[in-house]
């Protein structure tokens, strides 16, 4: 019975890396055909336990688990020195050879914002693999709150109310920004107080400390369930689904839709192999297809699943670069 | 008493066979860890993380619930016979330990008050976790930005009682702590300051590095000076546990301030962004307002029970704003939240309700932990204090080694190897010209918590100062530190007025 297993086995793991291989062939056209020959160095800029050492703990484990990477394994590396630039640099850097086409990065837009506003490393230094998923924001009241709805805060702000939005960095920052310059109002009326991660902010906002609280949904979504947080605006194009349902979305109150996506991606470095990134493009692509990336990743983290490949990513993340740049006066 | 059957009902998931083996595992680790100078129950917890990934939630929480616990035993072994702290709570530990451990001979004695307030802190910290723990977490919350300023305020003058003979020279150094303090992204508006376009100092400066280098390797330096000298610690006791054995009058004087200590260093914890360095510093620094038989600083009890009880105990009430809320107390509070999620649970709210099992059964390995870790780190003493009987010129390149390794293992990176030796060089050149690093170190601490919360409090009340006065919490503390100032003003001129009167 063991030796009938073991060789299913077998036959299985053949047919999966001629599988691989000739799906990378046929994208990589004339070019070498590629498949890893040795441990994948993967890249984290943060720290252990944190949302992109979720995201890729989350592919890495589907990888391996489903035999897509020719039975090696990864190494997760993290690198968080200079608050993640001196990771980021190092993999932009790699010489073209056997480690470029073994080496993997995770980056957010989280990333981005800081590495472009702070280091003169851009996006156009990495080679874009895949874009896997998009987090969207919303604004919350807590339990002690005066106001009950979006109608309200807004109506007030409008007269003069001063009010106070607590949240994370990076592209809650970015959200903050596009909010108030759509509702016409100033910094002053809708002061931000950024915190390290977004549970400081809810910290804060449970002892009422400040009126507004600005959140991904799944960091809030626990406290929504216990009654402590109460969601009055989706800062997206569409009402978000579940316990969140309950909160408009701008163009419901008569504004434009703001929404500073923060995606999740994986890029590589930009020497990488033409036909590496076709092969890791179509790794990350089966493992985006997967049940465990849909049900466990994507469903429990309150994300939308927004695949894009190589190239459809390199054009949306240039785009979003050059649109950030301006946006902080240092178009390029 | 609910929460009694609670707890007893945690003890019934602890006690089988398999999470008892992973508490002794992670107590051992976490000594093991705690005792390299370096990694800290933070790069601890964060480095066995990954692997617990695979585990049940249950077992893997117990694991590095003990890791994180046990840790604070360990980092003061390092403190007390090489004066190179394990961790950061255990810069305060070194202070007191080494003088007792070299000048006054009584090594085995040093250890054995550290692990025994440990134990006593700790034990406080978890009866105060498990029946108030949520009612704790709830306070916690009341101290928004503009309370913790004003306890951070409090805080900041008991650098005072740590700058020994000379107040300029300690004001000098408190000051280059702030100034080292700020350097990297600013924490509200990720501006960088102070990284000269220097790209690894966009991050600012890794304290761990900074202490180990501060604290430890001007030690070498230090002794490399005097290698020639012959081992002044002539080890007259035997080196058993008899040996080390405390007396009943060194109980007497552990006691008090160990149990006073418990009871800050669990508050402390519970408090947004402290932890239990922050516990550390001002369980000793609270240590100054009362009396101890020797002074302190120059190897007395009390120092040494004050901070380790102090840290133990932050390190189990930071504990409560975890499991209630699912808040991170401490940084490696954050680190344990990411892996609740890994592990396939919701922190939050809700957490004690929908999984009691895992919330309680937590809780009553915090106390097997104790105990555990107790009883393993008393039966080491003798094997530990031999240390001091290996020769200077052996020592040094051992010390060095560890040095460096913790210093790189913060970030697995040279840099924190080499902020290690700069900090290093600077530590010895202060200490050759009578600088205590204490103070230094304690601002480099408190001053970037100070800076971000009183930021955030002024964001809020529009820049007006009337926000630390107008909540009462904030109020009070206010009225703590103007006492605290005034007092020897008022002192200095009433003994000025008594001397003209005679």
């Amino acid at each position: 019975m063991r030796k009938i297993a073991l060789v299913l086995a077998l036959v299985l793991l053949a047919s999966v890396s001629v599988f691989a291989n000739g799906t990378a062939e046929a994208a990589g056209g004339a070019e070498k055909s590629f498949v890893p020959t040795r441990n994948v160095d993967w890249y984290v800029t943060s720290s252990p336990g944190g949302g992109s050492d979720i995201f890729t703990r989350t592919i890495t484990d589907i990888a391996v688990k489903e035999d897509l990477i020719n039975g090696k394994n990864f190494v997760i590396q993290y690198k968080t020195d200079g608050a993640g630039e001196v990771g980021r640099l190092l993999v932009s850097n790699i010489k073209a050879g056997v480690q470029a086409d073994h080496t993997l990065l995770t980056f957010n837009s989280g990333d981005l914002m800081p590495m472009v506003k702070n280091t003169s490393n851009r996006f156009q230094n990495f080679q874009p693999i895949a874009h896997m998923a998009v987090d969207k924001h919303l604004i919350f009241i807590g339990e002690s709150s005066k106001y009950t709805s979006a109608e309200e805060i807004i109506d007030a702000l409008k007269h003069g109310e001063r009010l106070v939005l607590g949240g994370s960095k990076g592209d809650d920052i970015a959200c903050h920004a596009a909010l108030i310059k759509e509702l016409g109002i100033t910094q002053d009326q809708l002061s931000y107080i950024a915190h390290d991660a977004t549970s400081g902010a809810i910290t804060a906002i449970l002892g009422g400390h400040f009126d507004l609280l600005i959140s991904k949904p799944a960091a809030a979504s626990q406290y929504v369930e216990a009654g402590k947080l109460t969601p009055v605006l989706a800062l997206s194009t569409s009402r978000f689904p579940g316990n969140l349902s309950g909160a408009p979305t701008l163009s419901e109150l008569g504004y434009k839709n703001v929404e500073v996506p923060n995606w999740r991606s994986v890029v590589a470095p930009k020497n990488m192999s033409a036909a590496a990134v076709s092969y890791w493009s179509n790794v990350m692509k089966q493992v985006s297809e997967t049940e465990a990336w849909q049900k466990g990743y994507i469903e429990k983290q309150k994300l939308v699943p927004d695949f894009m490949d190589t190239d459809t990513y390199r054009a949306y993340g240039m785009k979003f670069q050059a649109d950030y740049l301006e946006s902080i006066g240092k178009s390029e | 008493m609910e929460n009694l059957e609670m707890l007893l009902m945690g003890f019934s998931v602890v006690l089988t066979f398999q999470n008892v083996m992973v508490t002794m595992l992670g107590a051992v680790l976490g000594l093991v860890v705690g005792a390299m100078p370096g990694i800290g129950s933070l790069a601890g917890v964060a480095l066995l993380l990954p692997l617990t990934y695979k585990f049940n939630p249950t077992t893997a929480i117990i694991m590095l619930g003990a890791l994180y616990y046990s840790n604070m035993y360990g980092g003061s072994f390092s403190a007390i016979l090489l004066n190179i702290p394990g961790d950061s709570p255990a810069v305060m530990t070194a202070l007191d330990g080494y003088p007792m451990a070299t000048k006054r001979n009584r090594p085995g004695q040093a250890l054995f008050t550290s692990n025994l307030s440990s134990f006593i802190g700790g034990f406080i910290g978890m009866v105060i976790l498990t029946f108030m723990g949520p009612a704790l977490a709830e306070l916690g919350l009341k101290f928004g930005p503009a309370e913790m300023t004003s306890l951070l305020l409090v805080a900041m003058t008991s650098i005072g009682w740590l700058v020994g003979e000379s107040p300029t020279k300690g004001v000098i150094l408190t000051l280059v702590g702030i100034l080292l303090a700020t350097m990297g992204m600013d924490t509200l508006t990720g501006s960088p300051r102070y990284d000269f376009g220097n790209m690894y100092l966009l991050g600012g400066i890794p304290f761990i590095p900074f202490v180990i280098g501060a604290v430890g390797f001007s030690q070498v330096l230090k002794l490399m000076t005097e290698r020639n000298k012959k081992v002044d610690v002539n080890l007259t006791q035997k080196l058993t546990i008899k040996g080390s054995m405390l007396t009943l009058h060194d109980v007497r004087r552990l006691v008090p301030p160990a149990i006073r200590s418990g009871f800050m260093g669990t508050f402390v914890g519970v408090l947004p962004g402290a932890g239990a360095t922050t516990g550390a510093f001002l369980g000793y620094a609270a240590q100054k307002a009362f009396k101890s038989e020797k002074p302190l600083g120059s190897g007395a009890i009390e120092g040494i029970a004050s901070c380790e009880s102090a840290n133990n105990a932050a390190a189990a009430g930071s504990f409560a704003p975890l499991l209630a809320l699912g808040i991170p107390g401490s940084g490696t509070g954050a680190v344990l939240l990411g892996g609740l999620m890994m592990w396939g649970l919701n922190p939050g709210p809700l957490l004690f309700s929908s999984n009691p099992d895992f919330a309680w059964g937590l809780i009553a390995s915090l106390f097997l932990a104790n105990l555990l870790t107790l009883f393993i780190s008393l039966g080491v003493i003798p094997f530990l204090i031999k240390i001091l009987t290996v020769p200077v010129r052996i020592l040094i390149p051992i010390i060095t080694v560890v040095c460096v390794v913790g210093s790189y293992s913060t970030s697995n990176s040279m840099y924190g190897v080499i902020i290690m030796f700069l900090s290093g060089l600077f530590g010895y050149v202060l200490d050759r010209n009578g600088y205590g690093v204490a103070p230094m170190l304690l601002s480099f601490v408190l001053a970037p918590l100070l800076e971000s919360n009183m930021r955030k409090a002024f964001i809020i009340s529009n820049g007006g100062l009337g926000i630390f006065v107008d909540k009462p919490i904030s109020a009070f503390l206010l009225l703590i530190l103007l006492a605290i100032v005034v007092t020897p003003v008022v002192k200095f001129i009433l003994r000025k007025v008594g001397t003209r009167k005679q």
